[in-house]
């Protein structure tokens, strides 16, 4: 049952992104929305009172899906290279415009 | 005959290599976009694994004939690309190269999170090329809805994961009829609003305008060729052959895709600036093609992905050397222009005639093809598609008016109205023109070769138990 709590979390992120107007909370909601998404895969593979999938002598029973925390370790890298580039982005908005809210920013399309 | 995985590795490879070769990084990049374009046609079809698993337990790469073909438009138009922007590539050369790799996996890949790797791959290299042309805000939105439509894209495949246990494409396409309906409608639904980002459908495209209104020489046909044909691509592939969408959900599809092309058209119609105008027609063109492949029109729908791709190169070319050269680019004040290199006057002629497909050009294969499967399924859609294509034309043929003629309209010409617009550097773009040119002039009148080839790409599409049998085969 712990999916719908991570994709309530992943829904936080989304309500963040249409709702906030500055730009650095916006990439915090961006990261908020990955985290509910990685932890939503995570879940996708867990088996009730399984073990870690590592194979060990005398090592038995149930094991979790390895799959999702494989896909999840290459989400997470790729949502800190977006971050990264978000980063770098923000930081020229405000070295161009002064600011880092939305609704100060001008001029942009009117070239 | 060549393994496909070197049209990922090498390009890859140069990229890591041109990193600490900084003064060598063109030829690395000339040299691997010619590589990958000549090897396109000598690509070995078939099933690839990676790593010795066999699907679906590994990844594996699919070289049908679909993918076979897109490959080498990809390819060849991204070497295009180079050419007319080769003025701007500055620092950018790793990151081209990172994109050529990207691209080519995301066409031939058979595993769909290896596309979802992919598809952030060409993403993230695109927000860095694009943020050279200094609109920063302009990028940021592409990026936060670029990235909210990759973890859509991701939820709705997770989802698919969690009910199939497969990522493998053509396991999924065996078990996804026999799916439940929620799921189905679930996973479907996050799938195509995650795909439909980068392929510009109408309700997740607001950050188009701020991107391809802004372009270079380089990112101009880079974006509305190589990014949009790959995406469509992708889009045909998994909406065709992998994840068939059923009655229900089918016609909300095909209803985003006509919205899309007649909003778009219009709002082209009132477009002041050639970039922007451009813009407009390929969100336009984009909905139109994903129309078709929706109501398994394939055919039709590839001639009209190739004929829009090779059309848009000249046309993105042109306009962005334009701005480059002049720092403006309103079409009032571009009366004339042609009279002044007329060869690229006549391949963006020809480009645009044939992508409003007028008899003669090659493009005329793809409306009659298009107007011929809609036909076979209702009337509505053919009405709409025509609709759209007649204000395509009048704007289009309104622009050609405006470009060849100098002076005011309703007056007579005179060349004192002439521009005083030059473009520099334009040899490349002159040649690329007329060699563009003549290729719609006579596919065209002979469209033989071309045709028998898409068909055998439409085929292989519409096809998914060859497919089938061709990756699961093995086990």
């Amino acid at each position: 049952m712990s999916q719908y709590l991570y994709i309530a979390l992943m829904f936080v992120g989304i309500y963040g992104l249409l709702s906030q107007k500055n730009i650095l909370k916006m990439i915090i909601s961006l990261n908020i929305m990955e985290l509910g998404l990685n932890l939503f895969i995570i879940s996708t593979g867990y088996i009730k009172e399984a073990k870690a999938p590592i194979i060990l002598f005398g090592n038995e029973g149930n094991y979790v899906d390895p799959l999702p925390q494989a896909i999840v370790l290459t989400a997470i890298v790729i949502g800190l290279g977006v971050t990264a580039v978000a980063l770098m982005l923000a930081r020229n908005i405000y070295k161009t415009y002064g600011t880092y809210e939305i609704d100060e920013i001008r001029g942009e399309n009117d070239d | 005959m060549i393994n496909p995985v070197l049209l990922i590795a090498i390009p890859l490879l140069a990229a890591f290599i041109s990193v600490f070769i900084q003064k060598l990084s063109w030829v690395l990049l000339f040299g691997v976009s010619i590589f990958t374009a000549i090897s396109g046609f000598f690509l070995q079809k078939g099933m690839f694994m990676i790593g010795g698993w066999k699907p679906p337990f590994g990844i594996n790469l699919m070289i049908d004939d679909y993918s076979f073909i897109i490959i080498i438009v990809i390819n060849l138009l991204f070497f295009l690309t180079l050419l007319s922007g080769m003025w701007e590539l500055k620092k950018n050369k790793t990151i081209l190269m990172v994109i050529l790799a990207g691209i080519n996996g995301l066409v031939m890949t058979g595993d769909l999170f290896n596309l979802f790797v992919f598809l952030e791959i060409i993403t993230i290299s695109g927000y860095i090329l694009a943020a050279s042309s200094d609109k920063y805000y302009s990028v940021f939105k592409y990026l936060v809805l670029g990235t909210l439509g990759s973890s859509l894209y991701l939820f709705g495949i997770m989802v698919l994961y969690g009910t199939l246990g497969t990522l493998n494409m053509a396991d999924i396409s065996q078990q996804f009829p026999n799916v439940s309906g929620s799921v189905k409608i679930i996973s479907l639904t996050f799938v195509f609003a995650g795909l439909g980002v980068e392929a510009k459908l109408l309700p997740f495209n607001a950050w188009v305008k701020g991107i391809y209104g802004n372009t270079t020489p380089l990112t101009g046909p880079l974006f509305s060729t190589v990014f949009a044909t790959g995406a469509i691509a992708v889009f045909g592939r998994i909406f065709g052959q992998i994840l068939v969408p059923d009655s229900t959900l089918i016609f909300a599809f095909i209803a985003l895709g006509l919205i899309t092309f007649i909003f778009a058209e219009t709002s082209a119609m009132a477009s002041k600036k050639l970039r922007e105008l451009l813009t407009f027609s390929s969100i336009g063109q984009a909905g139109l093609i994903i129309t078709m492949f929706m109501i398994g029109g394939f055919y039709a729908a590839l001639i009209q992905l190739i004929n829009n791709a090779f059309a848009k190169t000249i046309l993105f070319s042109y306009a962005t050397k334009a701005y480059k050269s002049n720092g403006d680019d309103t079409i009032n004040n571009m009366s004339g222009l042609f009279r002044k290199n007329v060869m690229m006057g006549f391949g963006f002629t020809v480009a645009t005639l044939s992508l409003i497909g007028l008899p003669l050009f090659f493009g005329f294969y793809a409306k009659i093809n298009m107007l011929q499967s809609a036909f076979a399924l209702n009337m509505w859609i053919p009405a709409l598609i025509i609709l759209g294509s007649i204000i395509e034309g009048i704007y289009y043929i309104r622009l050609l008016v405006k470009l060849w003629n100098p002076g005011e309209e309703g007056q007579e010409s005179s060349e004192l109205a002439q521009s005083q617009f030059v473009i520099k550097n334009g040899f490349s773009l002159s040649l690329i023109a007329v060699l563009i040119g003549i290729i719609f002039v006579v596919s065209g009148i002979i469209p033989d070769f071309l045709t028998e080839n898409i068909a055998k790409a439409a085929d292989s599409l519409s096809d998914a138990a060859t497919y089938l049998s061709t990756v699961l085969g093995g086990i």
